[in-house]
């Protein structure tokens, strides 16, 4: 601001180094980009703000180390044939696209795409649909309330491999408390059902504990959203006659849709990332039933150390996030506007 | 917003509105109370036809077992460490970063910004393939170190974001004022500015310690020795035995589960805000 006022009347550069004249245009003084950019140095533009950048540098280089450079190493060797044990004897040597065309006429990869689309869609889903209940409910004041607000917080504190093994307790098939109330509700067939260990189920085992432990933040982050919703508009929609259904849809919905989109975005990046949960309870058995694409390419570097093809295997995962995160980053940026 | 009086009117929407909020309700406490449950009985009554809510007899021998029989208390101790300096380095940059972004305007602040919030979108997986092979080759691996690097950065996204709207709440005069009265930026930001941020602080760096303290693919990935696994993965090596001691197992699990506990209560107002990236404004 300051180096802006020192300049001459005549001319002036702003921050981008965009050269302004000024002319006098109907006895107004205009700025009028003068066509021909000065691009300032770099080493100008980090002299200007050394300070700026002197704060935040120490988190950059610990970014840039530990986040950067993997990201360029793990694409590049996704373009090479580099097994862990023989990197030492032979090393890692170019193969073009191989890793990928492998993957791609892998049926395994397609068949662990496929569980990963079901799983997150079905996570995503159920959680939304959990956590906005949960959280109209509790909007509502009824004696009881805080202590149930309360409450749907345990499943989210629990650390993962804790609620994990809790769960594989629960599932036992012969001491699991699961099976056993089941069976106590007139369900005798289940009364030793191998939740974990059959194939048609362990799927939808898993989910059920990443809904668990997931609808909680929803369930708080909506309840913060409708909270902040003025009573005044529901005042008015009562006095209008609008029930509570019509409240509901044509009030509250509206209002939420942001945050709603914001919030399907995040779990959908988080219940595609979820991996602790299903290693701990299934480690994508039985028969590959639930191996998601994190797994699969787990074990693809660290089970059968094949490092180039489990690279290529998190460049695709990479490229599938960034799909969702550049969508979540969309609405992120336009919230931010409207708040701001 | 819909404050709901029972009146003789709404008496059946007083029986749904409690039946859903007891379903609620069992269904978020149940599991840990029968974790606890299981932890405090005897293998007996653990394994007998008919499993009784309440341990018909209580004990402390699971526990007792667990630390002696077990190497948990050495997984404790490590995860303790590994937390305790994740949290400091982590705080100490997250700071630093956060008051930049607050404070000054600078060319690539907004997609600096951006890119950060992004890295909490990488999956572990991803990035852990690359970091291995870096660790490896710097000797890391099998060692806390390689801990302590990956998680202090990986805490960074959420930390800056959370401490930036700390920051952005306290009104620049002071720090204009500050340094009127001779204090340089540095000193003014250690001794005006951070007093202030407190509560935000301590609410980053406990985010940052039960991070590290849950975190369980980069400890299971980077390290091979009993000796040194953290919580998570040392929990999950009780798999490997041919019977699972499911009391001493839950007895660990509720051991491993208070800290997060406590810490995450005094913290849960701003962990959410700081999840929400500042884009719940409330």
């Amino acid at each position: 601001m300051r180096s802006q006022e020192k300049m001459s009347d005549k001319e002036r550069t702003d921050n981008t180094g965009l050269i302004y004249k000024q002319r006098k245009i109907s006895n107004d003084w205009r700025l009028i980009p003068d066509g021909k950019q000065q691009r300032t140095s770099v080493w100008e533009t980090l002299g200007k703000h050394r300070l700026a950048y002197a704060f935040i540098l120490p988190a950059l280089i610990v970014v840039g180390a530990v986040i950067l450079y993997p990201l360029i190493e793990v694409f590049k060797i996704s373009f090479e044939r580099y097994y862990l044990v023989e990197i030492l004897t032979k090393g890692a040597s170019y193969v073009g696209l191989a890793n990928y065309l492998e993957i791609l006429r892998d049926p395994e990869f397609w068949h662990s795409l496929g569980i990963t689309v079901t799983f997150t869609a079905a996570c995503v889903i159920l959680t939304m649909l959990v956590g906005l209940a949960v959280a109209l409910l509790l909007n509502l004041e009824f004696p009881g309330q805080k202590l149930v607000a309360v409450a749907i917080l345990i499943p989210w504190v629990m650390p993962r491999v804790a609620s994990s093994i809790l769960w594989k307790w629960i599932y036992d098939d012969q001491f699991g408390i699961l099976n056993y109330l089941l069976s106590l509700i007139g369900f005798k067939e289940m009364a030793s059902f191998p939740w974990l260990a059959n194939p048609s189920s362990a799927l939808w085992a898993v989910i059920i504990v990443i809904v668990w432990q997931s609808f909680p933040f929803i369930a708080v982050c909506l309840l913060a959203a409708l909270q902040s919703i003025s009573v005044e508009i529901f005042e008015a929609a009562r006095i209008d006659g609008a029930g509570p259904w019509q409240r509901l849809r044509f009030i509250t919905m509206p209002l939420l849709r942001n945050i709603l989109g914001i919030l399907t975005v995040i779990s959908t990046i988080w219940d595609f990332k979820a991996f602790d949960q299903m290693w701990v309870l299934t480690e994508g058995g039985p028969a590959g039933s639930t191996m998601i694409l994190g797994i699969h390419t787990w074990m693809s570097a660290f089970a059968y150390l094949r490092m180039g093809r489990a690279s290529a295997l998190a460049i695709i995962m990479l490229l599938l996030v960034t799909v969702v995160t550049l969508l979540y980053l969309k609405l992120f940026i336009r919230e931010e506007d409207d708040n701001g | 917003m819909a404050n709901v009086r029972f009146t003789k009117r709404n008496i059946p929407a007083a029986i749904l509105i409690y039946v859903a909020a007891i379903v609620i309700f069992l269904v978020s406490v149940f599991p840990f109370f029968w974790m606890l449950s299981t932890s405090l009985k005897l293998p007996e009554d653990t394994f007998a036809s008919v499993p009784r809510l309440i341990p018909p007899r209580f004990t402390l021998e699971n526990y007792k077992r667990a630390f002696s029989e077990t190497l948990l208390s050495r997984y404790f101790l490590n995860s303790i460490y590994v937390a305790s300096v994740v949290t400091l380095v982590g705080v100490i940059l997250s700071a630093l970063g956060a008051y930049g972004f607050s404070r000054f305007r600078f060319p690539g602040r907004n997609f600096f910004l951006l890119f950060i919030l992004c890295i909490q979108m990488l999956p572990s997986v991803v990035i852990i393939i690359p970091l291995f092979i870096v660790m490896r080759n710097m000797g890391l691996l099998n060692n806390h170190c390689s801990l302590l690097v990956s998680y202090s950065t990986f805490t960074l996204p959420l930390c800056i974001w959370m401490l930036k709207g700390f920051f952005d709440g306290i009104p620049r005069e002071l720090e204009e004022a500050a340094m009127i009265d001779g204090c340089s930026v540095g000193s003014a930001f250690f001794k005006v500015i951070l007093p202030l941020t407190l509560p935000g602080i301590a609410a980053s760096g406990i985010y940052a310690f039960i991070g590290a303290w849950n975190e369980f693919v980069f400890a299971m990935t980077f390290l091979n020795t009993n000796e040194l696994y953290t919580m998570p993965v040392g929990l999950n090596t009780f798999f490997g035995q041919f019977t699972v001691e499911w009391n001493q197992l839950m007895a660990a699990s509720v051991f491993f589960t208070i800290p997060s506990l406590i810490f995450f209560m005094l913290v849960r107002k701003y962990l959410a805000m700081g999840m929400m990236s500042g884009s719940v404004k409330g």
